[in-house]
């Protein structure tokens, strides 16, 4: 980072989560972008447990300064019967260490309003990382028509590109999570930049890295590496590997240094209904269609395509333990 | 041709009395007329029957055109049955004629065909046959699911009885033709899809992610209309329109084989690969006609509405070069 440039803005909204928290670290510990602050949301956990969590983790960062946001609780339809990664990330969302509950509380305001407060207050300045389900991206879109503009980029973990889901065959979960919310975005007209599990799979942190981590004196490293245990147990389960992917810390990155993945340009359109509910289809525009169709004369976002993994690793490695 | 390995196993087929005997079901269409003379050109295959649906054209326009290309091959012992003429939920279906042109065959205006329809419906032929010769008989489905589902629908033995159904269909992890969702035969009758993928038959599919990548180009029709074959001069004919549409859409200059290519993958299965796992294809919403494929990368922790399904296989790579030169030594016979 050039000495005159100034940091780039983010907000983080996030369902933490165990890949949650070592984003949050790496983005902590980022000196090109400015954490402005956490918005929490279902996913991972219940809306209350990520916004305790997004506390307890800025707590053990020592950057309390930083305000949380609580998120939505319902999907953008009402939807209560919200769907909780518990056996990837442990009952309390962060590898079941029981940790005490943090001691500072969330901001009045919504995680919505914040969104769209903040992208008012700096336009084109802020970017929002989004590692969790859609839905108060959604809620800011809807809530203010300037939001989509004013915001500098929504940077999204979500989608399945061309690849099989992984809560089912078609979907993603952040996008399962909420597929209505998604298609909201996708649509919106912000410049987006979606991040899949095509390419989050190709971010594998081994068992040899969480050694490196537990011998390291890094505080960031320490802490991981103890949380680490059960999400590591969920890989060998039902992928049988012994890494772990790194979805969140790879797209945290990706807004840190969008050097580190190739894009292609079209519109992202998400199923809403049916057995294929939460599937990403992305129309690159490469061929032509005799008929109108959903995806005519809609906005384009940005899909990465390629990622740099051995580099993301590095500065993942490098953040964690220089804490 | 004397005799051609036909399968992975090195296995082969040659006199006619070996051959495999095949109903195919079609909406010609001008990749299906290429597809069912090659089939009739092939000593592989004893065709046992046509059937007709609508995709390409309308179910009408697909019987007449069946029975014309039985009599311009001389083949009017072959029967045609005529098939469903709408979707299994009803409605008028949806029909390429910008791609196939009004007559379903490059606007050529041909003369009606002599011979008849056969009395039974498409369905009941392909319930009939397969019965007759269990564990017998192919089924290359080039159109629209409907009168296999049909088919499935009215016979609970015809699944386990039918040996294979080919199936031009789908597109797997690749946009679709109709829209960047849905491939035009699968979005035809997706419910119909879903009931034939899910109705444990041995089915191998071959989507347009796999046949677009195999093409006659300018330079290859031009070798077809100059060469001796039989049909080279019909076949020249009824692809003028259809290259002209391939140039407009794709900006390809010459034609997707869809068709042939599935006639190779039932005679000559070597010249892919496949994947094998449960494919379910969407019925609602935007992405109605997707099909998706289980790969099977993950162990799902709870059920799916894939979980529970036959495997069915998937072309997953193929021998462009080998798949060309069959096509090519069938359509140039004399």
């Amino acid at each position: 980072m050039a000495p005159d440039m100034e940091p780039k803005k983010i907000i983080i909204d996030t369902d933490p989560g165990i890949d949650d928290a070592m984003a949050i670290f790496v983005a902590l510990n980022s000196p090109e972008v400015e954490v402005i602050g956490l918005t929490t949301i279902y996913g991972n956990v219940y809306t209350t447990l990520a916004t305790r969590n997004a506390l307890h983790l800025l707590e053990v960062a020592g950057r309390t300064d930083i305000p949380v946001a609580e998120g939505s609780h319902l999907t953008l339809t009402k939807g209560t019967k919200l769907r909780i990664a518990d056996f990837v990330h442990g009952a309390d969302g962060l590898g079941n260490q029981n940790f005490p509950p943090p001691k500072g509380k969330p901001i009045e305001e919504s995680a919505a309003a914040f969104l769209v407060r903040q992208a008012k207050l700096n336009p084109g300045k802020v970017t929002v990382v989004a590692l969790g389900p859609l839905t108060n991206i959604a809620l800011a879109v809807q809530m203010d028509p300037e939001f989509a503009k004013n915001i500098a980029q929504i940077v999204i973990l979500g989608g399945a590109f061309a690849v099989n889901g992984n809560v089912n065959p078609a979907a993603e979960a952040n996008i399962f999570g909420d597929p209505d919310a998604a298609d909201v975005v996708f649509t919106s007209g912000a410049d987006i930049l979606a991040v899949g599990i095509n390419v989050t799979h190709q971010v594998i942190l081994t068992s040899s890295d969480r050694e490196i981590l537990a011998n390291s004196n890094g505080k960031y490293a320490q802490y991981l590496h103890k949380i680490l245990d059960v999400y590591f147990s969920y890989h060998l389960e039902s992928y049988n590997t012994k890494g772990v992917y790194l979805h969140d810390p790879t797209v945290v990155l990706a807004a840190v240094d969008p050097s580190l993945v190739t894009c292609i340009e079209g519109v992202v359109r998400v199923q809403t209904s049916g057995i294929t509910r939460g599937l990403t289809v992305l129309f690159n525009k490469q061929k032509r269609f005799g008929e109108i169709h959903e995806w005519s004369n809609k906005p384009t976002v940005k899909v990465a395509v390629t990622v740099d993994a051995p580099r993301v690793m590095k500065l993942v490695m490098d953040r964690l333990l220089d804490s | 041709m004397a005799s051609q390995v036909n399968d992975a196993n090195g296995a082969v087929n040659g006199a006619l009395g070996n051959a495999e005997k095949l109903i195919i079901d079609t909406d010609p269409g001008i990749d299906d007329s290429m597809a069912i003379l090659m089939a009739f050109q092939s000593s592989e295959v004893d065709v046992l029957g046509l059937t007709s649906v609508f995709g390409n054209t309308t179910t009408e326009l697909s019987t007449r055109n069946a029975l014309l290309l039985c009599e311009i091959a001389g083949r009017e012992d072959v029967p045609v049955a005529e098939g469903s003429s709408g979707p299994l939920k009803g409605g008028t279906p949806r029909v390429a004629d910008f791609v196939h042109g009004k007559d379903g065959l490059g606007n050529t205006l041909l003369p009606s065909p002599k011979g008849k329809k056969i009395e039974k419906s498409a369905c009941e032929f392909l319930v009939e046959k397969v019965s007759e010769y269990p564990g017998e008989v192919s089924v290359l489905a080039l159109g629209p699911l409907t009168n296999l589902a049909l088919a499935i629908k009215s016979d609970s033995s015809f699944a386990s009885k039918v040996k294979r159904i080919v199936i031009l269909g789908g597109s797997f992890f690749a946009l679709g033709n109709v829209n960047p969702a849905a491939e035009a035969n699968i979005y035809g009758d997706p419910e119909a899809a879903d009931v034939v993928f899910t109705s444990g038959a041995n089915i191998v599919v071959v989507g347009i992610n796999i046949t677009t990548q195999v093409q006659f180009t300018d330079a290859d029709l031009l070798q077809l209309k100059e060469s001796q074959g039989k049909y080279a001069p019909f076949l020249s004919e009824i692809c003028k329109f259809y290259r002209d549409w391939h140039v407009k859409s794709d900006g390809v200059h010459g034609i997707f084989l869809h068709d042939p290519v599935s006639f190779v993958a039932l005679v000559r299965p070597d010249l892919f690969t496949y994947q094998k796992g449960v494919v379910r294809v969407e019925t609602q919403g935007i992405c109605v006609g997707h099909t998706l494929l289980d790969q099977g990368l993950k162990i799902w922790n709870t059920s799916n509405p894939w979980t529970g399904y036959s495997p069915v296989s998937v072309a997953w790579t193929v021998n462009v070069e080998g798949v060309v030169d069959y096509i090519k030594e069938l359509l140039m016979k004399t």
